[in-house]
Parts: C-alpha cells; structure tokens; sequence
C-alpha cells in the first residue's frame, strides 16, 4: 500500500513537472507575439491562430499529451480529491520557475499568497 | 502598468477557466470510471488501458473543454504573470470538492475544509500583490 502511495506521488510530480514546461512554453509564445489585450472575439481567435504558428507551442503540447497520459493514469489509482492535493507541488514548480526561466518579479505578497495556497493543498491532502 | 493589473474581466475569465478545468477533470475521472475493473501494472497494461478509454464519450467531452480552457487560458496569460494566473487558478480547489461530492459521492472532511480556506486566502494575497506591484512601480 504504501508503495503504490510513492508511486503514485512519484507520478503526480512528473505530470506537474511536465505540466510546468507547457506553461513555461506557453507563457514564452504568449509573450513573444505582443498581443494587446482586448475581448473582441474576432481578435481573440486571431490572436489563438497566430499563437498556434509558434514552434515552442506544439513542443509545450507534446508535455502536456504525455502529462495529461500520466494524469490519466494517476486517476485511475487515487481519487480526484487525493490526486488533487498532491498536485500542490505544482504551485511550487510555476513560481521557482516564472521567477527563474520568466524574470517575474516576486514581492513578499506573492510568496506569501503561493506558501499559503500550498499549505492548504498539503492540510487538504492529509484529511 | 496596465498590463500588470487585474481587472474585473480577467477575474471573470479566470473563474471561467476554473469551471471549464473543473469540467475537464469531472470528464476524465468519468472515462477512467468505465475502466474501473482494470488494473494498470506496467507499461503494457498502461497502454491497453489508455486505448480503452479512447472509446468513451467521456473522454472526448473532457478534449473538447481543454481546447475551450486553452483559448481562455491563453487570453488570461497575455495580460498577467504566470506566477500570478496559476494561483489563482488553484480557485478550483473549491471547485473540485464540491463537484466531486455531488457527482462522484466522494467525502470533504473538515480538515479539508480549513485547506480550502487557506487556500481561498493565498489566492487574495497572490490577487493583491498583482495590484500592489503595479502601485509599487507607479
């Protein structure tokens, strides 16, 4: 029992990892085209088509296929509650790395909020 | 810093993804439901397993509201951080239980809820220091 419990985590960090490298690429082919915000539908899917020309963006979607394949396993060995809160690691991964790979900038708020999300996940995941 | 800030909008397309990416979860824990019977010990039976749950409508609902979320997703990242989206995004924390009690039967303890709540309460600093930065930089 205890061993398909590390299994099973072991499995929940790989797809956030993955999970993390498809929004880093995302975020990165996002960045690059400079779209300017606005809610017209019409340039929202323009935007979507230009977003889709973007090399890094099928590489990011490749991650997120063999991260979705290992979710899929995941689910079928936890239930959708406990899967969930281990994902919390997930929070970890984004913020180390939009600080590191993206250059965001990190005020003390922002590591406060992203602590106590995490320590919520965690709290949820041991009731 | 307009860029930087985050408005009404964006908090309504962010809760939107939440329910979509609720959705898409829902979705998926269903289609893995109609293989509940099957017992996935190598590489081998992943496969099987994974081409199993091809057939299911389930599935396919769940692909669909990914493409949805996408478009949203993508709106929301041109305008705020990462590292600010994705916390925010955690919202479906709330979300999740909710669904999971009412269609799978699955239980919330109160433990559980005490997450939630800080939960709920990292995702209004992180909303903050969104806004606080963009005061900062003014």
């Amino acid at each position: 029992m205890r061993e398909g419990l590390s299994i099973v985590l072991f499995l929940i960090a790989l797809t956030s990892l993955f999970d993390t490298i498809t929004q880093l690429f995302l975020k990165s082919a996002i960045d690059s085209l400079n779209f300017t915000p606005s809610f017209n539908i019409v340039k929202i899917f323009t935007f979507i088509g230009r977003l889709l020309i973007k090399p890094r963006l099928w590489l990011g979607f490749i991650f997120s296929i063999i991260s979705l394949c290992i979710w899929l396993l995941v689910l079928s060995k936890a239930d959708l509650n406990f899967a969930f809160s281990a994902d919390s690691m997930h929070y970890i991964f984004i913020a180390v790395a939009s600080r590191l790979v993206l250059k965001e900038k990190f005020t003390s708020m922002r590591w406060l909020g992203t602590g106590l999300i995490v320590t919520g996940i965690v709290l949820i995941s041991l009731s | 810093m307009f860029k930087k800030n985050i408005t009404l909008k964006i908090l309504l397309l962010l809760i939107a993804s939440d329910v979509f990416e609720t959705a898409v979860h829902f979705f998926f824990k269903k289609s893995v439901l109609t293989q509940s019977g099957f017992q996935v010990t190598g590489l081998a039976s992943a496969l099987v397993f994974l081409k199993a749950i091809l057939y299911s409508p389930f599935l396919w609902a769940g692909l669909f509201t990914v493409v949805v979320v996408f478009i949203i997703w993508s709106t929301i990242l041109t305008k705020i951080d990462l590292s600010v989206a994705v916390p925010i995004a955690s919202l479906s924390y709330i979300l999740v239980p909710i669904t999971s009690i009412i269609f799978l039967g699955e239980k919330v303890t109160v433990l559980r809820w005490v997450g939630i709540l800080l939960v709920l309460a990292g995702v209004i600093f992180v909303s903050l220091s969104s806004k606080e930065r963009m005061v900062h930089i003014k």
